[in-house]
């Protein structure tokens, strides 16, 4: 199995538009440091402009953290589609390079090749993840330093110490690998579906924006709606800079995310069982 | 003679109607604060609002006669700025009438009650109350009225030190005047721009520590604007 999974690594960073991610993360994120480097502190007196009428505000709050909460407050909108170039590509890409009958006739199991691509997609993701969070703390630690972190959730204004912030940081990152694994996911099964990336990749984009817009709008009927859409979990990393955490919604959160996963898996790897390869 | 006992009765009445000046309980209130030339103090700053969760901070602070002041911190740290924490006269400077309002016990502490009303339009404050310990002349209670912040109320615990600086300054503000508005980093499209709901005061504790009085702090010191965020 492990084999297959690095064979299918091999053939996913072969392919020249899986950089695409990486190569937008790591110019996009020393941009936008650079700029609130710059001009940052603008954004931190509009947060807090209100509470300076009241308040003498000391300290350094723009900081590799507050820029780090920042990017990844804004990236995790637009990281799906990222992902969706790659995990589309998973399966529909062989039909489209006319590999399936190649690969079906090898002596491993359909279920085999399904999990290893899979298991390959969420090893991607996770990947780009990791970029996204070295990059934005390491690369604002070397331009900010460090200091509390500043976070307005929910009406609330809530300062961490420095103590309080590397572990919350970790566990948002492994939750933000957990929401775009669902993308991945959900990409994953279009692309069993079809014969061509483009419409996994356009399809599955097309589903989280609408889900969103649903999301958004305030109308009651959307509000009832809204418990059943997995987008409405994918700002769980937020949670984490909650004080004090709710653990009840995290954990919640994190197995809706799950059983999004295992389902959506599930049923690709139902249906390529089922397939018939006629290319 | 009826002439002599009504003459005799408004005199009374006048000496006895104003019985304390209330600018020279000011005035001895300002003099007894002056002994003290400069000082630093390191500072425990508490911060209980409802809409506010802040770790408790650390800064020091430095202070030069007459209003020369300068904050440092190694992290963050917010400070009332109508809290009085760096000297209890900053409410005394400008112009302003003092009306000597009486006598009253506060916290175990007789004290003038004297009423400011600054003369100049252009500051936030509009009257202040102030309880003076009688025979410490020593600031004990403020309670101000501002334009924009509605009222205050400042609580002042000293020490049996030689010198007028509190150990405890106890700050208490309304907080229902305060929006916290929408911006970028806000997720839940609920909270757009509303006033704070639920407690509406706030309280923030100072407590002061290592006071350093009177032994000299350089010019450049309250140059300084490295660790400030924003003054």
């Amino acid at each position: 199995m492990f084999k297959l999974i690095n064979i299918e690594l091999y053939k996913i960073f072969k392919k020249w538009r899986s950089y695409i991610g990486f190569i937008a993360i790591a110019v996009l994120v020393p941009v936008i440091e650079f700029a609130l480097q710059i001009e940052g502190h603008k954004s931190i007196d509009f947060i807090t402009r209100d509470l300076q009428q009241s308040f003498l505000f000391v300290g350094n709050l723009l900081n590799t953290y507050f820029v780090s909460y920042l990017i990844l407050n804004s990236l995790t909108v637009h990281i799906p589609f990222l992902i969706t170039l790659v995990a589309g590509d998973l399966l529909a890409g062989e039909s489209t390079a006319g590999t399936y009958r190649l690969l079906l006739t090898r002596p491993v199991s359909r279920m085999q090749i399904v999990s290893s691509k899979f298991i390959a997609g969420l090893i991607y993701t996770f990947l780009l993840i990791l970029l996204l969070a070295v990059f934005s703390l390491g690369l604002g630690y070397l331009l900010l330093g460090t200091g509390e972190l500043i976070v307005f959730r929910n009406g609330i204004i809530t300062v961490f110490a420095k103590n309080d912030i590397i572990w919350r940081f970790l566990l948002a990152y492994c939750s933000a690998v957990l929401s775009m694994g669902v993308v991945a996911s959900l990409a994953f099964l279009f692309s069993a579906l079809v014969e061509n990336a483009i419409g996994p990749i356009i399809s599955t984009m097309a589903i989280i924006i609408i889900f969103l817009i649903i999301s958004a709008i305030n109308v009651d009927i959307f509000q009832s709606i809204r418990p059943y859409l997995f987008t409405s979990y994918m700002g769980t990393w937020s949670m984490f800079f909650d004080k004090p955490l709710d653990r009840f919604e995290i954990v919640k959160s994190t197995l809706i995310l799950l059983a999004h996963i295992a389902g959506l898996f599930g049923l690709a790897s139902y249906i390529f069982y089922k397939k018939d390869i006629l290319t | 003679m009826k002439k002599i006992f009504f003459s005799l009765f408004l005199i009374t009445a006048v000496c006895f109607s104003q019985s304390k000046d209330p600018n020279l309980i000011i005035k001895n209130l300002k003099d007894n604060f002056k002994k003290v030339k400069d000082y630093t103090a390191d500072v425990d700053i508490k911060v209980d609002v409802s809409f506010l969760k802040v770790p408790e901070m650390k800064a020091k602070i430095y202070f030069k006669q007459p209003d020369k002041t300068h904050i440092e911190s190694d992290g963050f740290a917010m400070l009332p700025k109508d809290g009085l924490y760096t000297s209890p006269l900053s409410l005394l400077n400008g112009e302003y009438t003092a009306i000597y309002s009486g006598d009253e016990l506060f916290d175990g502490h007789k004290t003038y009650v004297v009423k400011i009303i600054p003369l100049n339009d252009k500051g936030d404050v509009i009257l202040s109350t102030l309880w003076i310990d009688q025979s410490e002349n020593l600031l004990r209670k403020v309670e101000s009225t501002t334009k924009t912040n509605g009222t205050f109320v400042i609580i002042l615990k000293y020490d049996n030190n030689n010198f007028p600086l509190p150990v405890n300054i106890e700050f208490t503000f309304n907080t229902s005047r305060l929006k916290l508005s929408r911006n970028s980093m806000e997720e839940d499209n609920s909270n757009n721009n509303k006033n704070i709901p639920g407690n509406s005061t706030g309280k923030v504790f100072l407590t002061y520590s290592n006071y350093i009085v009177n032994k000299g702090i350089p010019d450049s010191i309250f140059l300084t604007k490295k660790k400030t965020l924003k003054n």
